[in-house]
Parts: structure tokens; C-alpha cells; sequence
């Protein structure tokens, strides 16, 4: 894990290529995610009352192609930002070797799942 | 680095709200994407999640996104520009500040709800 306060410094401290990507990553999708995100909870929270987030309400919306590929968008960044951010917590909490394999190895496949729910799920309309 | 003072208070939050939003977004993708499985399905949690506590959780990550990703901004001026990091505390307190209205304002909007009606 990269503890930088530049990007500098997280290139002389990052030990692989993958460890600087998802450093990258973290900001890029970040900076990305702000605007999807906020766009997201205006349009479905505040512009629309959630007494009107119904099922046909849902299946209506996500008919529309641009919705699908918002909202595919979303699912796909939001989950690897936020696995990579529970990545570093859990290498900074879980000290042990053996429990942290499979502590990880648990929490991987549940993302997986959950991003293949969702994307079938989103493109199953 | 981070030891003391804001930037630990601010590392601390930024942690915890992001692992409080990943927990809410599983619960998310989960129940809405649920219609596969049916209309009486996607209600069954829905009414669930109707309960008090998701509804005061609502506040909550309302307001722990909104920190989240007016932080990650933060960190983000600091890791590119020069001037970033000699502000860095100031930008926290901007930060908090605009958490706080929106914690506000989604308590306002979400009035009906956290009472019991809509």
C-alpha cells in the first residue's frame, strides 16, 4: 500500500507497477465518481420523490440504453474503487498472514458476485 | 504522517465512510437489482428497508458520501498541485462544512419519510 501525499512520492514508494495503478485508479475513478454519484442522488432522490422509486418505476428507467450504461458505469467503478479501498483496510487491520488470505479471498468473491448480479441484473430488461 | 491534528481526523473519516458506503452499496445493488427475481421479491426488501433504522441510515450516507467525495477531491489537489498540501486543513474544514449542510439538508428533504409517511 502507497502512503503519499504526491504523486512523487507515490512513485519512488510504490514496490509494483499494480500497486502505482491502483493508486492512479483510486484518483481517476474518484474524480469520475463524484459527478456520477452526485448526479445519481439528485435524479433519484431529490428530483424524484421515493415514494415514486417503484418496480415499474425502475424497469421503466433502466429500459433506456443510457440509463443502463449510467448505471453499469457506476456499478463497475464504485465496486473496484471501493474493494481497492477495502483492500487497504483490510491489509492495515488484519495482521496475519493465513487470516488475511482468506479474509480477502472471502471479500473478492462477494464483489464478484455482486458485480455479476448487477450486471445481469442491468442487462437482463 | 498522518498522526494528529486534522489530517488524522480527516484520514480516519475518509476510511470509515467509505467502508460505511461500500457496506450500503452491496445492500444497494442487492435490493434493487432484486426485479430479477420478481415484483413480490423487490418489495419484500424494499419494505424492509422501510424500517427506522434505514431510514435514519439514509442521513448518514447522505452525508458520508457527500464527505467522501468532497475529500477525495481534497486528497486529490493535494497529491497534484503544489498549494494543495499547505492547505490542506483549511480545505478540511470546507469540507466538513459541506458535509454538515448536507446532512441538513437531506434531513429536510427526508422529513416526511423519518417521520413514518412520505
Amino acid at each position: 500500500m502507497i502512503r503519499a501525499r504526491t504523486f512523487t512520492d507515490a512513485r519512488q514508494q510504490s514496490h509494483s507497477n499494480a500497486e502505482l495503478n491502483w493508486w492512479i485508479f483510486m484518483r481517476i475513478s474518484g474524480l469520475i465518481l463524484v459527478f456520477l454519484i452526485l448526479g445519481h442522488i439528485y435524479m433519484t432522490f431529490i428530483q424524484v420523490s421515493e415514494s415514486d422509486a417503484t418496480f415499474d418505476a425502475v424497469v421503466g428507467k433502466l429500459a433506456n440504453p443510457a440509463w443502463k450504461f449510467y448505471d453499469w458505469l457506476i456499478l463497475a467503478l464504485s465496486l473496484m474503487h471501493g474493494a481497492n479501498g477495502a483492500r487497504y483496510s483490510i491489509e492495515d487491520y488484519v495482521r496475519s498472514r493465513p487470516n488475511r488470505a482468506w479474509v480477502k479471498g472471502v471479500f473478492y468473491t462477494v464483489i464478484a458476485l455482486l458485480f455479476a448480479f448487477g450486471t445481469i441484473g442491468l442487462f437482463s430488461i | 504522517m498522518y498522526r494528529g491534528r486534522e489530517g488524522q481526523w480527516a484520514f480516519l473519516l475518509h476510511r470509515l465512510s467509505g467502508l460505511a458506503i461500500l457496506a450500503y452499496l452491496m445492500l444497494h445493488v442487492f435490493s434493487i437489482g432484486s426485479f430479477i427475481f420478481g415484483e413480490r421479491f423487490y418489495m419484500a426488501i424494499h419494505e424492509t428497508y422501510d424500517l427506522w433504522p434505514f431510514r435514519i441510515g439514509l442521513l448518514f450516507v447522505t452525508a458520508g458520501v457527500v464527505y467522501h467525495a468532497f475529500n477525495g477531491l481534497r486528497i486529490i489537489v493535494m497529491d497534484f498541485t503544489g498549494f494543495g498540501v499547505a492547505y490542506q486543513r483549511q480545505m478540511w474544514y470546507g469540507v466538513l462544512l459541506i458535509s454538515v449542510l448536507s446532512f441538513i439538508g437531506a434531513a429536510w428533504t427526508l422529513y416526511p419519510r423519518l417521520v413514518g409517511g412520505y
